[in-house]
């Protein structure tokens, strides 16, 4: 008899674990895109990978950002992945940054020196970068190849 | 089963824990899309884990966040890739309760002693119908107390919970956690017969 009162109340426990896990799931889901937004931070993180070191396409000299009108655009490739930026200085004199990648990126930063800042990812691979302080920066992306894989991609430093 | 909220099918489901580990070994072969799948299957996981302790929305990702970032930066010391998913949960408690422990202090006792009657929330009034059955064991739990709440959520969503960890991020004694989880189970039913709605 005692064995089959254990199983009975574990079977009751569990369908009662299992309705009030349909319930904190129904009542405070995680938020939508949470699970997206770790993949692209997992992306980042996974340092075990190697930048590939995109080149300048355009202009062939690194432009730098001088007057509040001013806007640079960039233009960095690898034949295959192409990113366009946009430097624009602001009138608090921070820097936005904004561009296009013709790949499906999952993550995407501004690095000066140990100071990163994440970009936040719109449609069709546009990104923007706000309040950037002006000076040496690079570029890291991670895009998803045709092929599937993720591929890690470092501009050379260019002033902002 | 009458009311019922999916449970029968989810008792058939292949375990969560067996998948984690096969997509973990995976990831760890070099197939960099498995960890977009671990991080899928597990993120939802983590975010009631962590919701348990307590936190805000915004602290309660950022935790979560941490949580896949110290796998990738320490996955090494992972010795078999079937444990991924209590590592998981280990680390999301952990960092849950670092988290909160740093913003707010609530002493367990306090929390046994508003045990009596907490006011309805008000989240749960609005999404909640009336007559549904998943309203009536809502407001069973939020009148549950806070420790009872957090473990059943913990237990509820850990498959297979390690009884001497979780004690240890509760700071509950060990032997405990078994009689304490059978408390808040008795005291759930016990509301829920008050409310006129036996169990299945």
């Amino acid at each position: 008899m005692g064995r089959t009162m254990i199983d009975e109340d574990e079977r009751s426990d569990a369908v009662l674990f299992a309705r009030l896990r349909a319930l904190w799931r129904a009542e405070d889901p995680e938020p939508a895109d949470l699970a997206e937004r770790m993949i692209a931070a997992v992306a980042m993180e996974d340092v075990a990978r190697e930048y590939t070191l995109l080149a300048l396409l355009e202009p062939s000299m690194l432009a730098v950002v001088r007057g509040e009108t001013d806007t640079a655009t960039l233009q960095f490739g690898d034949g295959r992945t192409n990113v366009l930026l946009h430097v624009t200085a602001t009138e608090d004199g921070s820097r936005r940054i904004d561009g296009w990648v013709d790949a499906e990126a999952l993550a995407i930063r501004i690095a000066q020196g140990d100071r990163e800042w994440t970009g936040a990812m719109e449609a069709r691979g546009r990104f923007a970068f706000d309040a950037i302080p002006p000076g040496l920066s690079k570029l890291r992306l991670v895009v998803r190849g045709v092929d599937g894989e993720q591929h890690e991609f470092q501009s050379p430093q260019f002033e902002a | 089963m009458a009311q019922g909220v999916g449970a029968g099918s989810e008792l058939a489901e292949p375990a969560r824990w067996e998948r984690a580990g096969s997509l973990f070994a995976r990831w760890r072969e070099g197939d960099g899309r498995a960890m977009d799948d671990l991080v899928r299957l597990m993120t939802p996981t983590l975010w009631h884990i962590v919701r348990a302790h307590g936190l805000d929305a915004a602290l309660a990702q950022d935790v979560v966040q941490t949580t896949w970032l110290t796998l990738v930066r320490r996955h090494e010391s992972i010795r078999d890739p079937q444990a991924v998913s209590g590592w998981l949960t280990t680390c999301a408690r952990r960092e849950a309760w670092r988290a909160s422990s740093a913003h707010r202090r609530v002493e367990a006792t306090e929390a046994e002693a508003l045990e009596v009657r907490l006011p309805l929330h008000e989240s749960a009034e609005q999404t909640a119908t009336t007559q549904d059955a998943s309203h009536r064991l809502w407001l069973a739990v939020e009148r549950l107390d806070e420790r009872c709440r957090r473990l059943l959520r913990i237990v509820a969503f850990e498959e297979r919970p390690e009884y001497a960890r979780i004690a240890a991020d509760l700071a509950m004694p060990v032997g405990s956690i078994g009689p304490t989880r059978q408390r808040c189970l008795g005291k759930l039913r016990a509301l829920l017969e008050d409310d006129g709605w036996g169990e299945p």
